[in-house]
């Protein structure tokens, strides 16, 4: 045991926790344990980044079809909204809440808002940046960029939060880190019969329609496919309003299910 | 908003009580409890395990609410002014809860963006004897490293009070003093302490108040000599061959070759017996002569709380006072 004492000196300054400031750096320093544990495990990392982007191959066969290109992106965002946002957050969440890190971040000044804010913020970063990217490597391959760029990419954010929820909430009913292959599957199941959407017949995809991915495929179309200048800017948003609709009340849903189901502590 | 003066409790607890569950299945862990840690003590929670003190400790601490009662640490509300709380307050909960894949200097560093008023990293390694250890990740550490990491951590904001929930379970002998010490140092310090524990020892050196827990309830609560009155102090020695004790207003056994005296005049019964042994020219091997220790105090309530609940046919009772 060292000499150095333990106790503060008088009149140091006292910190204002309200204090936006204050909150960024706590949720900075969590974030950052966060990405260093999620880098650290080289098979999820390999999984949330370049995995997802594998759909992109589809335009080698196909440069510059727009048909294919959708389909690609579309492919692009369900791996992306699967793997480093849903799977990633989910297994990080029930990994720390096992370890009693959540329970033991609880003590301290953190805010549980913080704390979530800060699991999700890595996974989210990656898949924000893989999708942001689609837009690059498409045009790489004669792809147009979308004709409506920042809505695509609010359809993304949105895909993102709607993501992140159902892993809290999913949490709750996963008891650990291996659990989660069995308990992920509805989730899975539910973003993958999105992308079978225009496949299916009429009377199953008016049902499917209402699933995220396929609210993302459809969000898609409405502001990439129209990019070949004959459309006007007005009427992505139109043909835009449907799924964007469906994606809000997705986002609604999942943040009040993660929300309602969210457990900091092993079961006992 | 609640101002505290100085000489106002640290931690004031008024009829706290805790339930889990609903219906039948309802179990009570904290049955009306009061709690007053004066400011710059160190106070010990004590019971056997299942008496209800991480239960309380984990009200206290803000992270669950009371099922009824009223908690104030630092004159505030622990859950409903959390922030004013956590600033100054450092816990130590019972497991300690840490990613095996950080690196000790990570995990505080993270620990330091999490505070107000962080200590240097460096200081908080040395201070729980780990400056070595700082690049080695946490599931590499050994028990008693891990336990002292938690320590840090806890002290890392310069809490004004700190809440301890057995700190010293799991450190080999040598750590578990030197746990001791710091604490000690802390608390001249200024630093008002709340730990459990159900090392007696640990009581008795660190504890200025002490308050016994059992089924839920504080039973008995003072300074170990407190505690300690009306408890017989005990003379023990040799029994000497061939002489008849004098009369003496004590309980004598003669347990085979061990003479066992225990009185509540300790100094008299004492007195007297050394005066007859030197009159008679007895020597008293193996002379030992102590007070009622908080072990013996400790004991004699765990074995009240077992007959009354035994009685009352709880079935949980036998297995908790024995343990």
């Amino acid at each position: 045991m060292s000499t150095t004492s333990p106790v503060a000196e008088a009149g140091r300054p006292a910190t204002d926790p309200r204090n936006r400031s204050s909150a960024v750096r706590r949720v900075v320093a969590l974030t950052r344990a966060n990405a260093l544990l999620m880098v650290r495990n080289r098979l999820t990392l390999i999984y949330a980044t370049v995995f997802p982007l594998v759909p992109m191959a589809l335009l080698v066969a196909n440069p510059g079809d727009a048909e294919t290109g959708v389909t690609a992106v579309v492919g692009v965002l369900f791996l992306a909204l699967l793997f480093p946002v849903y799977y990633n957050v989910l297994s990080l969440f029930v990994t720390r809440r096992d370890e009693l890190v959540l329970k033991r971040l609880r003590t301290g000044e953190a805010r549980d808002g913080e704390q979530l804010a800060a699991l999700a913020l890595p996974g989210s970063a990656v898949a924000l940046v893989i999708i942001v990217a689609t837009i690059g490597v498409g045009a790489l391959f004669d792809l147009p960029l979308p004709a409506n760029a920042p809505l695509f990419l609010v359809g993304g954010l949105l895909g993102i939060a709607i993501f992140v929820g159902l892993a809290f909430a999913t949490a709750a009913f996963t008891k650990t880190a291996e659990a989660a292959q069995i308990t992920s599957l509805p989730v899975m199941v539910l973003a993958t019969v999105g992308t079978l959407v225009a496949a299916l017949p009429d009377s199953f995809a008016r049902v499917v329609e209402w699933t995220p991915i396929a609210a993302m495929d459809a969000l898609t179309r409405a502001t990439w496919l129209d990019a070949d200048g004959s459309i006007a800017m007005a009427d992505t948003w139109r043909d835009a309003a449907d799924p964007l609709s469906v994606l809000v009340v997705w986002t609604v849903l999942a943040v009040v299910l993660g929300k309602r189901y969210l457990r900091w502590e092993p079961r006992a | 908003m609640n101002t505290t003066t100085p000489d106002s409790p640290a931690i004031e607890v008024r009829g706290l009580r805790r339930r889990y569950g609903r219906g039948t299945t309802a179990f009570e862990a904290v049955r009306g409890l009061d709690l007053e840690v004066p400011r710059g003590s160190v106070t010990a929670l004590l019971g056997v395990n299942g008496a209800g003190k991480t239960s309380t400790l984990e009200v206290i601490e803000g992270l669950a609410p009371a099922s009824d009662g009223e908690v104030r640490v630092l004159g505030l509300d622990p859950i409903a002014q959390r922030a004013d709380v956590r600033r100054r307050t450092g816990v130590l909960l019972q497991s300690s809860g840490f990613s095996g894949e950080l690196t000790v200097r990570e995990t505080l560093q993270m620990w330091a963006g999490l505070v107000s008023d962080p200590r240097p990293v460096d200081e908080a390694l040395a201070m729980l004897d780990l400056a070595d250890r700082g690049g080695v990740r946490v599931r590499a550490l050994s028990g008693g490293e891990v336990r002292r990491l938690d320590l840090a951590v806890t002290l890392l904001g310069h809490p004004e009070v700190v809440m301890l929930d057995e700190p010293t379970t799991g450190l080999d002998p040598e750590s578990r003093r030197d746990v001791w010490r710091l604490l000690q140092q802390l608390r001249d310090q200024g630093t008002t302490i709340l730990l459990t524990t159900h090392y007696l020892e640990e009581a008795e050196v660190l504890a200025e108040h002490v308050s016994i827990m059992a089924a839920g309830r504080i039973v008995k609560a003072g300074t170990p000599a407190e505690l300690a009155e009306g408890h017989p102090s005990t003379i023990s020695f040799a029994t000497p061959d061939g002489v008849t004790l004098p009369p003496l207003e004590a309980q004598v056994a003669v347990d085979g070759a061990t003479t066992r005296i225990e009185t509540l005049e300790l100094q008299d019964t004492l007195t007297d017996l050394l005066g007859w042994a030197a009159r008679h020219g007895v020597r008293l091997e193996q002379l030992d002569a102590r007070h009622a220790s908080l072990e013996s105090i400790f004991l004699a309530v765990a074995d009240e709380t077992s007959h009354h609940r035994a009685a009352a046919g709880d079935p949980a009772s036998l297995e908790g006072a024995t343990r």
